[in-house]
């Protein structure tokens, strides 16, 4: 029997959601075109070719090397693109992601990623066209309600603010805003103004957003309440605390 | 319930603490409204920064343009928000006060919140209060705002032309 991998344990509907995330069987949700997606992010004129930090590899004759052959390099890295990130704050109001979970995303499904896990936010380095493809994945899919997530490079005060009135999470820079009903950004990951105003899409319902959130709380799906996982986070303390006990006498 | 301990002057101090952050006209028509209430004797509102310009980062120096920046009007003085309100604490006359407060904000907010008595104006003046004003501090300015910032900037006194 083919082994299928089993991500996280727990019955919940926030466990089901870590599952979901880390395995990448996600549901698209809004359509975001490769030249918005540039725009928002900020690193090259949306349309412009990528910018190159060494020659294509097949053009570089490289060393004899088993790792080499043994790994087959990205699509960016065989171009030779330059290394940038994407970086995410999410809301603790039920954003659907959390930032480890961005990360377990990233680690699990993509090569030559390297993702950055902090308190309120959560960045992805990678050759240029391999972080789009993640960030792209990223913000389409049920990983992201633009409401209750961001783009932002810097400043990403505001993931654990409350809401605005307006049910959008607070950006200092005011990076994006809700306009007629949808989430409309017009500057860039850093909060420089862009030459157009990218649709993200419709953000999630209060009771949607619940539903498809990766985040226990006492006010939708207690940690508490998801037995199997209170199990398993006690079994790995314990373990780790036993192999770290180690008396030297 | 907890008892109301009101300082030296007899005056109890409240904070009203939405579940939201307010956009610029819901603070504006509370602020307003709890202008009006009689016996409230001093306000300090509080919540996240709406910076002029972007401070870190490779935008350093852009223009924000925030949209929830703008000019209120309170009574007849004119206040630029600079911040999107999160906390109002008032310092008021007595429990009757209190309960004509509440009934306001149950009026005005449409989202629950908080609301709940305590000290929250310090009455006594700190080494930064000190370094800030000297010796001779208005007490009444204690805990109104930043000791880093000008008293321009961040106090402003409703109906001071009046009295004058």
């Amino acid at each position: 029997m083919a082994y299928k991998a089993q991500y996280y344990p727990g019955a919940t509907s926030v466990a089901a959601n870590r599952r979901k995330h880390m395995s990448g069987d996600l549901e698209k949700l809004r359509e975001v075109s490769d030249e918005d997606l540039t725009a928002c992010l900020g690193h090259r004129a949306a349309g412009s070719d990528y910018p190159s930090t060494h020659p294509p590899l097949a053009e570089m004759g490289e060393p004899a090397c088993t790792v080499r052959e043994a790994v087959t390099a990205t699509p960016g890295a065989k171009a030779g693109d330059r290394v940038r990130y994407v970086q995410f704050a999410d809301s603790m109001y039920n954003a659907p992601a959390t930032p480890y979970f961005r990360s377990y995303h990233a680690a699990i499904n993509y090569r030559g990623v390297d993702p950055g896990t902090l308190s309120g936010r959560q960045v992805v380095e990678a050759r240029e066209r391999d972080m789009e493809e993640v960030a792209k994945e990223q913000l389409e899919t049920e990983m992201t309600c633009p409401g209750l997530a961001g783009l932002r490079g810097c400043t990403v005060h505001g993931h654990s603010c409350r809401l605005q009135e307006d049910g959008v999470m607070f950006d200092m820079l005011d990076r994006r805003r809700l306009e007629n009903g949808t989430i409309i950004q017009d500057k860039d990951q850093v909060g420089v103004p862009i030459d157009r105003k990218v649709d993200l899409g419709k953000p999630m319902s209060e009771a949607e957003a619940a539903k498809r959130t990766t985040f226990y709380r006492v006010d939708n799906v207690a940690f508490k309440d998801d037995k199997e996982v209170v199990e398993w986070v006690h079994r790995v303390w314990e373990l780790r605390t036993r192999y770290g006990f180690q008396p030297k006498n | 319930m907890r008892e109301i301990i009101p300082n030296k002057d007899g005056r109890i101090q409240v904070e009203i603490f939405p579940s939201r952050l307010l956009n610029a006209e819901t603070a504006e028509i509370l602020l307003t409204e709890l202008n009006k209430v009689e016996g409230v004797f001093r306000a300090m509102i509080q919540g996240p920064r709406l910076p002029r310009k972007v401070s870190a980062g490779p935008g350093t120096g852009e223009d924000v343009r925030h949209t929830a920046r703008k000019i209120v009007q309170i009574a007849d003085t004119a206040i630029e928000l600079s911040i999107s309100v999160g906390r109002i604490r008032l310092e008021i006359a007595d429990a009757d006060v209190k309960e004509e407060i509440r009934t306001v904000c149950e009026r005005i907010l449409p989202f629950p919140f908080e609301y709940r008595t305590g000290h929250f104006f310090h009455s006594k003046a700190t080494v930064s209060d000190y370094a800030k004003h000297g010796a001779n501090a208005n007490p009444s300015m204690l805990g109104m705002m930043d000791p880093k910032a000008n008293v321009e900037d961040q106090v402003c006194i409703l109906g001071a032309q009046k009295s004058d």
